[in-house]
């Protein structure tokens, strides 16, 4: 644990080194959600509410999907990379290390841009999400089981390049999936697809779920959103130990 | 010139052959389909059938043509051009008896072009079976010259843009906000009606609505050839300033170094 906080540390001070830098990405970032906004604010102008979501709850599920990426992607850069880094050799220098090669590596970056969501997620909770003790308690709930959810589907995804090989473009593919459907309201979508999005991309529990417990906060739905994550976690760690039985090389020496 | 077209082919069969790349963009696109055709299904639904003059099938090819014009376009290629020119490897290029920018433009516009097609193929076929064949055939037949010139409109301000790089030490994330503007005020995620009159007019007068709402308002069935034509206009400014951009940046690289 102390070695994955060190390691966090460093990528830290990596991207701290630039300070102008840093700035500029976090801030372009927050324009970027700054523009999401917009578009939500605009489109339920013209539409009305919808099957139960207006601009007020759609902008709470784009501060938990903000806090999401910014807490799981932000924070855990190589979640997304992973492939790509196993096909590039970038896992060989990891096992060399005395310590857990999946801790290492997905603690070895921070992704600066996304900081600027999880600046922005909990700006646009405190904005417009109405915060009380509970409802920021639950936010925070369910930012971290739908950044767990995400984080463990993007690293069992990209731990199919130990047995497939490739370069990890399954991932990238769940990444582009995950994020667009999460990015939008769960109850537009009919039966099939809701379904989809409960278990092969398990988008909604990303931010459906977290939503609709800020909203109105059940037990059964708080226990299935902490059970999603659990699973997702055991899954991820599970795909990516199985693969590195399997794994010889990448032939290639590079830095994680 | 002849180097130009050479390029094109070149890029056009190297896309060809990175079949993962372009099918995890087309897979992307085909998701976003399927987003916005529940999006706009529960949305018309809930006003009766159609807004702002838009029914569900017209959104829905309106939304093919928009992404499929705009997802052909690398997403980050900003940040790419901004990385080559302050790390100075644009100067290799500019040995080259060529134009800088105008081989890089015929680079990325036969990859662009393999991308579109693709994207339009499968995006025709997800529209068609969510809601039937596009509304007017002769508006489809002028949406897909649209979204060619979509795309070199895109590619070009994004050539100009990009080239603030010769001066910006760091313009590369840039790109998130371009694309915004794309986003937004080009009509990409909201037909442009469905913005405030205002700001609707701003959009309307800019070039970012070349790249995305024109091809998008003739695939929605709206037959209005002048949509090509201002196209076109913008396609003439935009190419004349990225030119012009490389031209004064190379100018410096050449008096301050690299």
């Amino acid at each position: 644990m102390s070695v994955a906080l060190q390691t966090v540390r460093t990528a830290f001070l990596e991207a701290w080194a630039n300070r102008r830098g840093f700035w500029f990405q976090v801030l372009i970032m927050m324009v970027n959600d700054v523009a999401w906004v917009i578009f939500w604010v605009l489109f339920f102008r013209k539409v009305g509410a919808l099957r139960g979501w207006d601009t007020h709850k759609v902008l709470l599920l784009f501060a938990i999907l903000t806090t999401c990426t910014g807490f799981g992607l932000g924070l855990l850069a190589n979640a997304r990379r992973l492939g790509e880094l196993i096909s590039g050799g970038g896992l060989d220098a990891a096992l060399a290390l005395p310590t857990n090669p999946l801790a290492y590596l997905l603690t070895r970056r921070v992704d600066t841009a996304l900081l600027g969501d999880l600046a922005f997620g909990p700006v646009l909770f405190v904005a417009a999400g109405d915060p009380t003790p509970e409802r920021a308690a639950v936010f925070i709930f369910g930012a971290l089981c739908g950044s767990i959810v995400l984080v463990g589907f993007l690293v069992a995804l990209g731990s199919v390049t130990l047995f497939a090989g490739g370069r990890g473009e399954q991932a990238d593919l769940g990444f582009q999936a995950i994020l667009i459907f999460a990015s939008y309201p769960v109850d537009i979508f009919g039966g099939l697809t809701k379904l989809f999005l409960f278990t092969a991309v398990p988008a909604a529990f990303v931010t459906g779920l977290p939503t609709r417990l800020v909203s109105s906060f059940s037990w059964p739905e708080a226990a299935a959103a902490a059970g999603a994550a659990a699973f997702f976690a055991t899954l991820a760690v599970a795909t990516f130990n199985l693969g590195l039985r399997r794994y010889t090389s990448g032939a290639l020496w590079t830095r994680a | 010139m002849t180097a130009a077209v050479a390029q094109v082919g070149f890029s056009a069969r190297r896309a060809l052959h990175q079949p993962g790349e372009l099918a995890v963009r087309v897979l992307f696109y085909a998701f976003i389909l399927v987003v916005f055709a529940a999006l706009w299904s529960a949305a018309t639904r809930a006003n009766g059938g159609s807004i702002a003059g838009y029914d569900v099938r017209s959104l829905l090819w309106y939304v093919t043509a928009a992404e499929g014009a705009v997802i052909a376009t690398k997403p980050r290629m900003i940040e790419t051009i901004g990385w080559d020119i302050s790390s100075g490897a644009i100067v290799t290029e500019m040995l080259r008896p060529a134009s800088v920018v105008g081989l890089r433009l015929a680079a990325e516009l036969g990859e662009a072009l393999v991308r579109l097609a693709c994207a339009l193929a499968v995006g025709g076929v997800v529209a068609w079976l969510y809601v039937g064949p596009p509304p007017s055939a002769a508006a489809a037949a002028l949406a897909v010259p649209a979204a060619v010139l979509a795309l070199c409109c895109n590619l070009a301000a994004q050539h100009a843009f990009a080239g603030a790089a010769f001066w910006l030490r760091d313009a590369r994330s840039t790109w998130f906000l371009y694309q915004k503007l794309v986003f937004l005020l080009g009509g990409m995620l909201l037909p442009l009606e469905f913005l405030p009159r205002p700001l609707a007019d701003v959009a309307r007068a800019l070039p970012f609505s070349a790249m995305a709402y024109a091809p998008a308002r003739l695939a929605s069935g709206h037959v209005d050839p002048a949509l090509l034509a201002e196209q076109a206009g913008w396609l003439v400014v935009l190419l004349a300033c990225a030119a012009g951009v490389f031209r004064a940046g190379e100018r410096r690289i050449e008096v301050v170094g690299g």
